[in-house]
């Protein structure tokens, strides 16, 4: 794993551009706020960064919502899951617009039916950890993440809140840690399309055949009915398509989200 | 993977009018109620949430009472989790299994 040290700083250091705005029915003030612009972390969380966008915002609103225990977030009209890395929302969302991302921020009308409350960062921290064991069952049958202290799980927690990528990986490489003879027992990944719940599966990292499974393997489990035509979909994560011949194993130690998964967006290619 | 082909079969073998329903098992842990009946065939394409609520409703609990589920005695689902994906994940000799708790029980 060592010698792609330089991948795993590049998907911790990766920042999408994002303008949010106030929802102008919602501006209470005879002064209208500016847009409020910031690069963000793709592998973070929504509410783990926007504190000053809701501290720029909340003047601007009545007094009783400046709580922000109502907080969401939309794109045209969508609601933001604030439980997906931001990457993967904009990998969804963003595929062939403009930058800056344009978001409207709401202290009001929360969409009960499609978004799970997320107001404070204990619910998100054990959404996060709960994530990493569930990939960590699926890697190693839970055994490295119940062998570890209580402050190995903080210190990721921490790493991912603050983010330092040292502090997170001198943990995090414990789960990542695979033996030349003894791969992962699955991969962890979650495929996305647009609008509709995420899709998850179980896949070896080695064929029955003895080589090593690729995307191209994976896109024919989740997609069986369009087995010889792969090339109808396309695979992207933090931004990037996925090659067909990359391997599973390698994809999952080094381009994985903090909370271990692939994150898998999949877009249909337009026939032209 | 002899239980990962026997999951396929129960999975198929259940699907009526193109809803494919799935086994699971809710059972209790720590201070909790028992539910009487435990076997449920469960529409693969619900949510987890809708399982929580669920089984709110039928121990007649509180809604806003906080109820834990866990998979593999180990971790806790994402409430937008389907059914489906966890039984393909974690089913083991095709049926998954729920522990419900009132209190955090593990991890």
């Amino acid at each position: 794993m060592a010698e792609d040290q330089q991948v795993l700083r590049m998907v911790w250091e990766a920042r999408v551009p994002i303008c949010f705005s106030l929802s102008p029915r919602e501006i209470s003030t005879m002064h209208q706020p500016d847009p409020y612009y910031l690069m963000l972390p793709r592998i973070s969380y929504l509410p783990l960064v926007i504190d000053k966008v809701i501290k720029h915002f909340s003047n601007f609103v009545t007094e009783y919502k400046k709580q922000g225990t109502d907080l969401w977030i939309d794109f045209e009209g969508k609601p933001l899951k604030w439980h997906y890395p931001i990457g993967v929302l904009w990998d969804l969302f963003t595929n062939e617009t403009t930058i800056p991302w344009n978001l409207t921020l709401h202290f009001e009308n929360f969409p009960e039916d499609e978004l799970i409350r997320f107001n404070n960062r204990a619910l998100i921290e054990s959404m996060f950890m709960s994530t990493i064991k569930e990939a960590d069952a699926l890697k190693h049958r839970s055994q490295v993440i119940n062998a570890m202290l209580e402050r190995d799980h903080n210190q990721l927690w921490m790493g991912l809140q603050n983010d330092k990528f040292d502090q997170f990986w001198s943990v995090n490489r414990k789960l990542m840690e695979h033996t030349n003879d003894e791969l992962f027992r699955h991969i962890p990944f979650r495929v996305y399309e647009q609008n509709k719940s995420f899709i998850q599966r179980l896949i070896k990292p080695v064929l029955e055949s003895g080589e090593l499974a690729t995307v191209k393997d994976l896109m024919n489990l989740i997609y069986p009915y369009s087995q010889d035509d792969t090339q109808s979909v396309t695979f992207v994560i933090h931004g990037i398509k996925l090659p067909l011949d990359a391997p599973l194993q390698w994809l999952s130690e080094n381009m994985s989200y903090p909370d271990n998964f692939l994150h898998i967006c999949a877009f249909a290619k337009s026939n032209s | 993977m002899a239980t990962e082909a026997a999951n396929d079969a129960i999975a198929e073998r259940n699907e009526t009018d193109g809803v494919v329903k799935v086994d699971v098992l809710l059972k209790a842990t720590g201070d909790v109620p028992i539910m009487k009946k435990k076997k449920w065939l469960i529409d693969a394409n619900k949510t987890v949430l809708s399982v929580i609520t669920f089984i709110k409703q039928y121990l007649k609990l509180d809604a806003n009472e906080p109820l834990f589920l866990y998979v593999s005695q180990s971790f806790c689902p994402s409430p937008d989790h389907r059914i489906r994906n966890l039984y393909d994940c974690f089913a083991v000799d095709g049926r998954l299994i729920f522990y419900y708790s009132k209190t955090p029980a593990w991890g």
